[in-house]
């Protein structure tokens, strides 16, 4: 990304967190999230407009094509808040589809007419990207999207280039499942579908950034979800004393605390290193480690928040439970902590050849 | 002693060659890389070479004798010393007694103690804990009473690190009993020599004397080897915690740790065993993603910034991590883990060694569970 090298990324990022006040309240209300669950799409397409106003699909469209040409310090400040909000939009999906597409992201997309996924996933618990095409046309599956019913066009990452379909296109059918948050993961099926292939070589760059922006997602979540399980832990009162004041609570808090700096300091230095031309091994691993320590954060306190909570943790009435359901519903994507782990343990012989 | 170079006008490259040359060149003939402590007898080459040549107190300023580097550049010069397996001196003096002295030292006290500590003629101990009083410290009651223009002092402290080594060593003794017990202890200055002090080691579970008790039976100090007010003795010694706090939870225990368990596990050939990668990787993302939050300490030294209690949060993972680690070499080395000698062409990689040494880093400096206790309520805002 060019402006990676601006020292000014400090600045882009408050600004940028600063607009994201528009679609996350300021005082963590989720009345907006809650009511927007399991209503067929999962989100709030008015939101997605909002979203395509503040500029965010063309986040990661270099400057000269008229995006923003943003790092992926300010891309993590962003997913983190988004994180804090719980925000069902699909907004790093269309992030991914301007860094794919640069200048050729269709016009409708940049002014919001249009709302556009990426499709590159092959098959659930694998992370390649290579399949889909098959004799100049599109064949195959393309799986865990989220929210597909509420997107206009496509882009589909192949092992024969990148190609741009609406929903409606022949042969092209989607099969939706209901998820934990209210949203839905989405499988593409595509028989023979018509398309013309652009020529794509960043496909593994734009995969190892979005990767460090949901870990960002992930640790806004849990950010925000220790949050409220500390206020909780300050009034809740038993035993005539705050149940805070207990040593037992207060020791595990910690270790939740601990936990969660380890992920923002990763997440901190890895943006910085991608930022500042790490090349693709240090990225790759990079982001690899990032997510596995996020996913690992989201469920630790979103599942020890519940635990805090006592009963009141187990009812759909109290907030942290959407907390739960979003990071169950969210650490597995770009791959799970196992997977993670699988990654880098095949690469520890490419360290030592190295 | 000529004067030393501005260090800190250095770039950081430029200094860490001048330090990776200086240990190089100077290092004596002395044990490298060693997971225990050596003694004064074992490690004084070094301190003198240190000595003669203006390095054996870093963090000082320039005019008492120091290198007065700033944090930034201290780190490098651990860095090096560690890369190159130097031993640990008798650092008492130079890191804990010295800038207290500094501080909160009379001008006459500073004269005489710090040349000393410098030339190596006095090599310091601290006598904090007794038996009564580890994490709940401010329960000493190791008692001194004025007697004639001298304090009079009975009682006895435990966990002296080379304390057998030490001619001095400082202690915090209960001055009044009456008062709240943080506001009853002095801080004060006492002679191993003295009539009435009495040593006694203790072996540690490698086997080792690395600390010792020392016992005060009626032993008679000068009125002025007092530092600090009487009955301040507890803020004299709480204001000690400054940038070393970040140094403790550097990765550098972890990340040697790490490499010494990768190589058990190439020598015992199930370095390709998914079972054993799949521990390993999350131990080696753990010592990366430590490092990473250990640079922003370091940054916010670099700038100036205050360190506050949050810093305990480097320490709490660094020791446990560092103890996970050994944890799985001792699984890795299989039967062999209890042999008490690892055989000859893995002595380097005795996975009991570090399994060891690493129990101390949970509990010395503030246990794991009081760091706890102190990020909870300082940190969290967790109510008492």
């Amino acid at each position: 990304m060019d402006a990676s090298m601006n020292e000014d990324w400090q600045d882009n990022a408050r600004m940028i967190v600063e607009s994201a006040r528009a679609v996350v309240p300021a005082d963590g209300a989720l009345s907006r999230v809650r009511k927007a669950r399991f209503n067929g799409l999962g989100f709030d397409p008015k939101v997605m407009q909002q979203a395509a106003e503040l500029g965010w699909p063309l986040m990661w469209i270099g400057e000269e094509a008229g995006g923003l040409g943003l790092g992926l310090r300010e891309t993590c400040a962003l997913m983190e808040v988004l994180g804090r909000g719980l925000v069902p939009e699909p907004v790093l999906s269309t992030m991914m589809a301007g860094a794919l597409l640069q200048e050729a992201l269709p016009e409708t997309v940049m002014t919001g007419e249009a709302v556009i996924l990426t499709a590159w996933q092959d098959a659930t618990g694998a992370l390649t990207w290579q399949g889909g095409a098959e004799a100049g046309h599109l064949t195959g599956p393309k799986v865990n999207l989220r929210g597909a019913a509420g997107a206009d066009l496509f882009a589909i990452v192949t092992g024969a280039g990148l190609a741009i379909v609406p929903r409606s296109a022949e042969g092209l059918t989607i099969e939706t499942a209901e998820t934990l948050d209210g949203g839905t993961m989405d499988r593409l099926h595509m028989t023979g579908v018509a398309a013309d292939f652009l020529p794509c070589t960043q496909v593994d760059t734009v995969l190892q950034d979005a990767t460090l922006a949901h870990s960002a997602y992930l640790l806004g979540l849990a950010d925000r979800a220790l949050e409220i399980t500390l206020d909780y832990l300050r009034v809740r009162k038993q035993f005539d004393r705050p149940i805070g004041s207990f040593q037992a609570l207060q020791h595990r808090a910690t270790e939740m605390k601990i936990q969660l700096e380890l992920t923002r300091a990763a997440i901190a230095a890895t943006a910085r290193r991608f930022d500042t031309g790490a090349d693709v091994a240090t990225r790759a691993a990079g982001a690899a480690r990032c997510k596995l320590r996020a996913a690992d954060l989201a469920m630790l306190v979103s599942r020890e928040a519940v635990q805090m909570h006592g009963a009141m943790g187990i009812t759909d009435e109290a907030d942290i439970g959407l907390f739960v359901r979003k990071a169950m519903t969210e650490a597995n994507l770009f791959g799970s902590p196992r997977q993670q782990r699988r990654l880098l343990a095949t690469r520890l012989d490419q360290e030592e050849a190295a | 002693m000529t004067t030393l170079p501005d260090y800190n006008a250095m770039s950081d490259a430029e200094f860490r060659q001048t330090v990776r040359a200086f240990v190089e060149t100077n290092y004596p003939d002395i044990p490298r890389y060693s997971l225990s402590r050596l003694h004064w007898d074992e490690v004084k080459p070094w301190y003198m070479v240190l000595s003669e040549n203006g390095w054996i107190c870093p963090t000082w300023p320039r005019d008492h004798g120091g290198m007065g580097l700033n944090a930034g550049k201290h780190l490098i010069l651990i860095e090096e010393f560690e890369r190159y397996g130097a031993a640990r001196v008798n650092d008492i003096g130079p890191v804990m007694l010295g800038p207290l002295l500094l501080k909160h030292g009379t001008e006459a006290q500073k004269a005489h103690f710090l040349p000393r500590i410098l030339s190596g003629e006095d090599v310091w101990a601290q006598g904090y804990s007794e038996p009564g009083a580890g994490s709940d410290l401010a329960a000493v009651r190791c008692e001194a009473v004025l007697d004639g223009g001298e304090w009079v002092i009975n009682g006895q402290k435990t966990w002296c690190t080379l304390g057998m080594d030490a001619n001095w060593i400082f202690i915090l003794a209960r001055t009044d009993k009456t008062v709240k017990k943080q506001a009853g202890i002095s801080f004060l200055l006492v002679p191993m020599d003295a009539r009435g002090v009495t040593i006694r080691n203790i072996e540690n579970l490698e086997l080792e004397a690395e600390f010792c008790e020392v016992f005060f039976d009626d032993v008679r100090v000068p009125a002025d080897h007092i530092v600090g007010r009487i009955n301040d003795g507890w803020s004299v010694a709480k204001a000690l915690l400054g940038h070393e706090r970040v140094f403790i939870g550097a990765p550098r225990l972890s990340a040697a740790a790490l490499s010494r368990l990768k190589r058990i596990a190439q020598h015992s050939g199930i370095w390709d065993d998914p079972v054993f990668r799949d521990r390993y990787v999350a131990l080696q993302c753990d010592v990366l993603d430590l490092s990473d939050l250990f640079e922003t300490y370091v940054d916010r030294l670099r700038d100036g910034r205050e360190i506050g209690a949050d810093v305990a949060m480097l320490k709490i993972f660094q020791s446990e991590l560092y103890q996970r680690i050994s944890e799985l070499m001792m699984q890795v080395a299989e039967e062999d883990a209890g042999l008490r000698h690892a055989p000859e062409d893995v002595r380097q990689l005795h996975a009991a060694a570090t399994y060891l040494s690493a129990r101390p880093t949970t509990i010395f400096g503030g246990s794991t569970e009081i760091m706890r206790n102190v990020l909870a309520k300082a940190v969290l805002d967790l109510p008492a």
